[in-house]
């Protein structure tokens, strides 16, 4: 599993976090998750994050091995199409929280059998917590950008360019 | 002005979208050609068959939640929760102000149980930035907490069962709340939305009407849940209704991402405070109840039993709370180091969940907030088929999911 890891290991507040390239996934979460000496069976949160640069779906997972939460973030999706391996074959529970990933942030995930929107309306054009969504709010942030219109009927790829880019990596 | 019909943004309140689609937005069949898989199977009636909408406005869905329910006959086949009745865009607006509003934002989600949704925000804020939090406001924060468990799983009997169509225990129920509720009154200034919990610590330190009503009511606490116990445990009406009913397995209790009683109910001793311990949770005694069936019988039992270890943790609370500070001194407007932080709790329902992430700015980058009710209202479509219409509400109450908290 060495091989897969994408970053450097990190360590705070006892979380640990490794990054992986979002094709190694399903292989890495399938040893985490059957390896008798890891043991990650639970999944303890899923959810997406756009950086402003690039999506990465952030997992934590808990082990009885050990009482720190594990973080695998699975890094540099492309923010024009963002795919990443789906979880639900682990944990069918995941179904729900990559439903919101998408939602939120359209992160398509290769295997989830029921990938539709789960809070916006099944018409909903845009993914509202992109960064590139601007509330009015935002205005006063990004005096450049202005006030738009919340929903945008144009491809998410066709948006202008995230206004707030992170700096937390 | 009107704008060319091709480009206008089509929303469910359009009134053009009824002219062209007599269907209803309650319509239980949606006026779009499937987009899954799953959802193309399930809009999909053999013989016999019929959909049904439960909802949105129905008493026993605990807020506003449609469930489009098949049919056949008396007998659930199948069922798809729909979500967003109550989507306020919670993580959205975090992101738009700054960390000490993120309390109050967060506050609204699990209403029921109000400190627990401000407590994680907080306690990832806290992470962020390296503070300590002082003793005695540890201290006030797992006295406040449990106090408001002990008021919402009193308030989850008496739910559990009104759905089953019992009215009194909900009477109970709400006695037991009310006290609780008037004491946190007492401490915070509010009755349902407490806004207690700050960044390094709490709102104000115990005062004298907190501490009289608390010694009040601990004087017949333990005695009210044995009356609750005598109400309910033994009725035969309530037994033969709820015991083997949504019965599920320790392994696909895992595979669901279950937490909270439903996962302890099927005998996985997993609890927060004890499986990663926060606060002072690692100088207190108390069990982890856990049960081995895995039905709403158990469900219901297991939340008896930790009714009595909160009691339990309240009274080493108030023997071992140590004078200081209650809050820790930080300037007003906090910028926290660039970085992540995982802060989770043990709420009510489950394990509630903060993923923060900063950038260096007063606004939080992301704030991501993991409900423990999304996640088990989720397992509903697993439990719920083959029983009959009435129990998907037994079934979805003992679940005890907030639709405050599942819709964010």
């Amino acid at each position: 599993m060495g091989e897969q890891l994408a970053g450097p290991v990190r360590q705070r507040h006892s979380t640990t976090e490794i990054r992986v390239a979002p094709g190694d996934v399903a292989a890495v979460m399938r040893t985490l998750h059957d390896d008798p000496a890891l043991r990650f069976r639970l999944l303890a949160d899923l959810c997406g994050v756009d950086t402003g640069t690039v999506m990465q779906v952030v997992y934590h997972l808990w082990s009885e091995i050990t009482p720190d939460w594990l973080r695998v973030i699975a890094d540099g999706l492309d923010r024009d199409n963002p795919r990443a391996s789906s979880v639900t074959f682990l944990w069918k529970g995941a179904e729900w929280a990559e439903r919101e990933a998408y939602d939120m942030f359209g992160i398509i995930f290769e295997g989830n059998r029921d990938l539709r929107r789960i809070y916006m309306p099944p018409d909903y054009k845009s993914f509202p917590l992109r960064k590139d969504f601007l509330l009015p709010d935002d205005a006063s942030r990004s005096p450049g950008l202005g006030v738009r219109h919340m929903e945008q009927a144009a491809a998410p790829a066709a948006a202008a360019a995230a206004p707030r880019r992170a700096r937390a990596g | 002005m009107t704008a060319d019909p091709r480009t206008r943004v089509r929303s469910l309140d359009d009134p053009q979208l009824f002219v062209e689609t007599p269907a209803t937005i309650y319509d239980a069949v949606p006026p779009y050609p499937p987009s899954t898989e799953r959802e193309a199977e399930f809009y999909t009636l053999r013989d016999g068959e019929m959909l049904i909408n439960l909802g949105p406005q129905h008493p026993s869905t605990h807020g506003v939640l449609r469930v489009v329910l098949k049919i056949d006959g008396e007998r659930v086949v199948d069922l798809d929760p729909v979500l967003g009745y109550l989507h306020r865009g919670v993580e959205k607006i975090c992101e738009n102000s700054d960390w000490h509003m993120v309390v109050s934002h967060c506050d609204p989600l699990e209403y029921i149980a109000a400190m627990f949704s401000e407590l994680v925000p907080v306690m990832a804020a806290e992470q962020l930035l390296d503070v300590t939090v002082p003793r005695r406001a540890e201290y006030i924060r797992v006295l406040a907490c449990e106090l408001n468990r002990i008021a919402s799983h009193a308030l989850f009997i008496g739910w559990l069962a009104l759905d089953l169509g019992g009215l009194t225990p909900i009477l109970y129920g709400f006695i037991e709340r009310d006290e609780i509720v008037e004491m946190l009154a007492a401490l915070t200034g509010q009755r349902l939305l407490f806004n207690y919990m700050r960044i390094g610590g709490v709102n104000g330190d115990l005062n004298h009407e907190f501490m009289s009503r608390l010694g009040d009511w601990m004087g017949h606490a333990a005695r009210h849940v044995n009356d609750s116990q005598t109400l309910i445990n033994e009725n035969e009406i309530f037994v033969k209704r709820t015991r083997g009913l949504g019965r599920i397995d320790r392994e696909t209790a895992l595979r669901m991402c279950l937490t909270g009683p439903p996962l302890r109910a099927t005998g996985v001793p997993y609890d927060v405070r004890r499986a990663h311990p926060y606060g002072v949770y690692p100088e207190l005694e108390f069990e982890i109840p856990v049960r081995e069936e895995g039905d709403s019988y158990a469900r219901y039992m297991l939340h008896l039993d930790e009714i009595r270890q909160s009691i339990h943790i309240i009274d080493q609370v108030l023997h071992q709370m140590p004078d200081g500070p209650v809050t820790a001194k930080l300037p007003r407007l906090l910028r926290p180091r660039p970085g992540r932080a995982f802060a989770a709790i043990e709420s009510p329902r489950g394990q509630y969940a903060v993923y923060a992430m900063s950038d260096g700015s007063d606004q939080p980058f992301r704030l991501r907030i993991h409900d423990p009710s999304y996640f088990n209202l989720q397992s509903v479509g697993l439990l719920t088929p083959g029983h009959l219409i009435a129990d998907t509400m037994a079934i979805m109450a003992s679940l005890d999911p907030i639709m405050g908290g599942v819709d964010k």
